[in-house]
């Protein structure tokens, strides 16, 4: 599994905005917001639901020179920088270390060596032929489906391609700690990993009920050398609480984020270490069929694994992006985590995106099987692609997900995280609509085992009669 | 009694009508033994009685340190295995008439597909993207680090890592493969036992991946204690079928898989998960799991331009161990070393260690060495890993240590759990309770070792499914 160095090696320039380091509040055309609110929640006010879309630049970047300029981390409207002063400095250095490790041969052939020999990369794109099977009409006609295998990485999971790169930031800027927040554990599992082997503490603070959801993982971290603190409640809080705890000890410590949301330069530097999956997915395609995907498919919590895999792809218009959220127990029973779907734009934990929010601005909690799936808020980056129709969102109830899992279980051999069974659901409505040989692939951004009590107790009733 | 004092004796076989099979169903840990299921305990028809074998052998009462390999003894000359199936005197097909003619037609289809470039084509694409394959040759850095003297000397240790190979461990490896090689003999049907579960998975994986049917015993008890493993194989479309009789554990299971075996040969594959059984199962097996050490060897030298130095690794029924080791048999520069489990103590009666505290003997089908009592009965062995927790071994390994070629050691349950807890702190890794054998003996082999002297270690498997049996023991 050789890993190709130069695609990892990253040609963009960031317009550092080290040098300028005020906050540019203006928000383009949109309504004026009241103040910054990260890392709590948004603030009480009507206008913060925009619900007309402004046209927007097709492209999320502009070309300068040939280069690509991520201007201050918006995207179109959606991104930027919404925090308190105190942490404008150190988001600055952070952007700016991260501008440097992009250009640094040395740390991008670490990074590479530590992804081929420490996670496991390349990840293959498995052809699932019985999966194929089963969408062939009666004519025998039917898409192909591919499976790109983040499931096969060290600990399980996409999370660590971003977690094993920013420790290594860390470790380069000199932190001793890292400080992150996780909901379904797997972030937290992946990071735990990265610290012990980069041989930095770690401290991981989960939502209580999490805690208990996901006991495995909490073992798991343990075991790895971290600390869990519980906090009460779920995700949401969590983060929020890690970022207190980062906030009282900004010289020291680091906060590692697991996905594209949060304020600049986190979204970008998530998105950059995720597309990895992507740029792998292009290579393998040409060698396979000798050309590119027609369809790409994943889950959308915030949108790490579905950014990493559709980035590479982007400008090809002719790749259909599609995202499926979490539609709980169906999008009008109120719980669900489906934010593109029923959100509204607003600020959250220090970006504008959509969020789950209520008609006074307070934040819903998200409910989905796949827990981590639950999250309120999208990333911006994603928000825009919804926006610019560059990428279409749909959604996938706990049942259809359960089924998903069942079906790839039993045609493939693989259990996939029921987070990914969502993507897996949506082909049930995709592949009917498509022509025949259209080549799709679909992001197993993690593995099921762990989820395979939680189905467990799902099928209980059904159950009954497996077990006689 | 002297240790070098040559005894000529008959050799004690367990009487396979009186013998009870180790039922290593251990009851915490959910790593299945994944051993040849031969026990002939129901046969009717009778296996031939003990006066007649004419085979002799020396037999020692102690231990025998590894002797260096003389320099007469070339490796390259060994017949690993000859045209029986043994190896020197190990190996062999000791099993009723009814089974014979199975082992043979899979002999004949193992080596013809041997030769077959579609098929191994077929087979190097699903181990490329259905496994995962290859595995990486990974440097620990920080388990370098903790192995150096206080004049920052020491060895360089690197993991093979077979933990990232779908399921999690290196026994997809022969899954596939035999799956395979059943599709083309025409078998739709594959029967494997389970006693924790684990190589019931594996079997269920690529029965789902294939589309075959498959069947897997399991002690009723073992059911019970497992229950989200006998949910994940349904979950992969395979029928888990309850054993009742006997103590309703592993063994029991196993019976039944040869009952089924015996009466379905012609449709039915049985899935061996290590290198034991009867000739040609050892050989196929190995054969399946060589890809380990031939990635290895490219690694190796892709990486610092040589060969490994040391390899290690731990041995149950000794397929992860074959896998690595095999590819190097032949250059006795390279030093190879299995690691047994010593369970509570080698002194103490429970332990898995069958090539330090074993006697020659027939188990399973094959002669090797196993744990047995003076009236041959077979003493049940413990560990707190599952997948070790066998009272036999492969036949080739008993042919590597009385030939010196490899040495074998081995460690307690709380040396293990030790070297568990070590390398999930110092690389981020969690290994499987087995593997973590292999990781102890670092411990006593570093300190021995010139510095840079390259180390390999086969990382056999991940360790989530022992974080519960782990937690219990450990102070976290």
């Amino acid at each position: 599994m050789a890993c190709n160095i130069k695609a990892l090696s990253l040609n963009h320039q960031i317009v550092s905005s080290a040098r300028n380091l005020t906050v540019d509040r203006k928000m383009g055309t949109a309504s004026a917001v009241s103040v910054p609110v990260f890392p709590d929640t948004v603030t009480k006010t009507t206008t913060l639901s925009i619900k007309n879309p402004q046209s927007t630049e097709k492209l999320l970047t502009k070309t300068v020179d040939g280069k690509e300029v991520y201007s201050q981390g918006k995207f179109g409207r959606f991104g930027g920088k919404f925090v308190p002063e105190t942490l404008i400095s150190c988001l600055g250095k952070l952007e700016a270390e991260f501008n440097l490790v992009l250009h640094d041969s040395e740390f991008q052939e670490e990074l590479a060596i530590a992804l081929r020999d420490y996670v496991g990369r390349e990840t293959p794109l498995y052809f699932a032929q019985r999966l194929t099977n089963h969408y062939k009409n009666s004519k025998g006609e039917g898409p192909e489906i591919y499976l790109k295998r983040e499931d096969l990485n060290h600990v399980g999971a996409h999370k660590i391609n971003n977690t094993i790169a920013q420790a290594m930031i860390a470790k380069r800027m000199g932190r001793k700690s890292i400080v992150a927040a996780t909901g379904a554990g797997q972030h937290g599992v992946a990071t735990a990993a990265a610290c012990a082997k980069l041989s930095l503490e770690c401290t991981i603070f989960m939502g209580s009920a999490d805690m208990e959801k996901q006991a495995s993982n909490v073992l798991l971290m343990k075991l790895l050398g971290a600390k869990v603190e519980p906090v009460e409640g779920t995700f949401k809080d969590a983060s929020s609480q890690a970022i207190r705890e980062w906030v009282g000890n900004l010289e020291t410590s680091y906060h590692l984020i697991g996905t594209v949301v949060g304020p600049h330069p986190c979204p970008t530097m998530v998105r950059e270490f995720q597309s990895v999956i992507g740029k792998e997915t292009r290579r393998q395609a040409m060698e396979k069929w000798g050309g590119k995907p027609d369809i790409l498919v994943a889950c959308v919590g915030s949108g790490s694994n579905a950014l990493g895999l559709f980035h590479e792809f982007i400008k090809d218009e002719d790749v259909r992006l599609i995202g499926v959220e979490a539609g709980g127990f169906g999008l009008d029973s109120g719980k669900h985590a489906a934010t593109l779907a029923r959100g509204d734009v607003g600020v959250y934990h220090g970006a504008m995106s959509y969020l789950l929010q209520d008609e006074e601005g307070q934040i819903l909690g998200p409910h989905s099987i796949g827990v981590g799936l639950e999250y309120p808020g999208v990333g911006p980056e994603v928000s825009f692609l919804k926006e610019t129709g560059r990428a279409e969102f749909y959604s996938a109830t706990d049942k259809e997900a359960i089924d998903a899992y069942r079906r790839l279980c039993q045609l493939e051999g693989i259990f996939p995280a029921l987070e990914a069974s969502h993507a897996l659901a949506f082909l049930e409505k995709l592949c009917p609509s498509l022509a025949n040989g259209t080549k799709v692939v679909v992001n197993i951004s993690g593995r099921g085992d762990k989820d395979a009590d939680i189905v467990f107790q799902y099928e209980a009733d059904r159950l009954s009669g497996l077990m006689a | 009694m002297a240790a070098s004092a040559a005894i000529t004796a008959a050799i004690r076989l367990s009487n396979p009508l009186t013998s009870s099979s180790a039922s290593s169903s251990s009851s915490s840990s959910s790593f299945s033994s994944s051993i040849s299921p031969f026990n002939f305990n129901n046969f009717a028809s009778p296996v031939t009685p003990v006066k007649s074998f004419s085979v002799n052998c020396t037999l020692t009462r102690e231990p025998v340190p590894a002797a260096p390999v003389s320099m007469e003894s070339d490796p390259t000359g060994w017949q690993r295995p000859d045209t029986f199936g043994r190896y020197g005197k190990f190996g062999g097909k000791y099993v009723p008439e009814t089974l014979m003619y199975a082992l043979s037609e899979l002999e004949t289809a193992f080596h013809s597909l041997s030769n077959d470039e579609k098929f191994q084509a077929e087979l190097a694409g699903i181990l490329k993207d259905y496994v995962g394959r290859e595995s990486p040759l990974y440097f620990a850095e920080r388990l370098s680090e903790h192995y150096k003297r206080p004049n920052g000397e020491g060895p360089d240790i690197y993991l093979k890592r077979e933990d990232l190979n779908h399921t999690g461990a290196h026994k997809i490896n022969n899954a596939v493969a035999q799956t395979l090689l059943a599709k083309r003999l025409g078998k739709n049907r594959i029967i494997a036992e389970t006693g924790a579960g684990q190589h019931g998975v594996a079997t269920a994986t690529v029965c789902a991946r294939f589309g075959l049917q498959c069947i897997v015993y399991m002690g009723a008890q073992d059911m019970e204690r497992q229950a989200l493993n006998v949910f994940r194989m349904r979950l992969l479309g395979a029928e888990v079928r309850a054993v009742h009789s006997g103590t309703a554990t592993l063994k029991d299971a196993t019976s039944e898989a040869i009952r089924d075996w015996v009466t379905n040969v012609e449709t039915t594959h049985y899935i061996l998960g290590s290198v034991a059984g009867p000739h040609p199962y050892p050989m196929m097996v190995r054969e399946f799991h060589a890809v380990i050490g031939k990635e290895t060897r490219k690694q190796a030298l892709e990486k610092w331009g040589g060969k490994p130095d040391v390899l290690v690794a731990c041995v149950g029924g000794g397929s992860n161990a074959m896998g690595l080791f095999h590819e190097f048999i032949n250059e006795k520069d390279v030093r190879l070393i299995g690691v047994e489990a010593a369970g509570f103590g080698l002194d103490s009666g429970k332990h898995a260690a069958t090539l330090t505290r074993g006697e020659v003997g027939v188990l399973h089908g094959a002669m090797s060495y196993l744990l047995q009592d003076e009236d041959g009965q077979i003493v049940e062995p413990h560990s707190i890993s599952a997948g070790l927790d066998y009272p036999g071994v492969g036949p080739e390994h008993s042919f590597l240590k009385d030939k010196g070629r490899a040495e074998y050691y081995s460690v307690t349950d709380e040396e293990a759990l030790e070297a568990f807890k070590r390398l999930s702190q110092l690389e981020g890794i969690i290994p499987a309770l087995e593997t973590s054998h292999a990781l102890a003996y670092l411990e006593k082999l570093c300190p021995t070792l010139p510095n840079g002297t390259k180390v390999v270690v086969n990382c056999s498997g991940r360790g989530d499914k022992d974080v519960h049996t782990a937690i219990k023991h450990l102070q976290v």
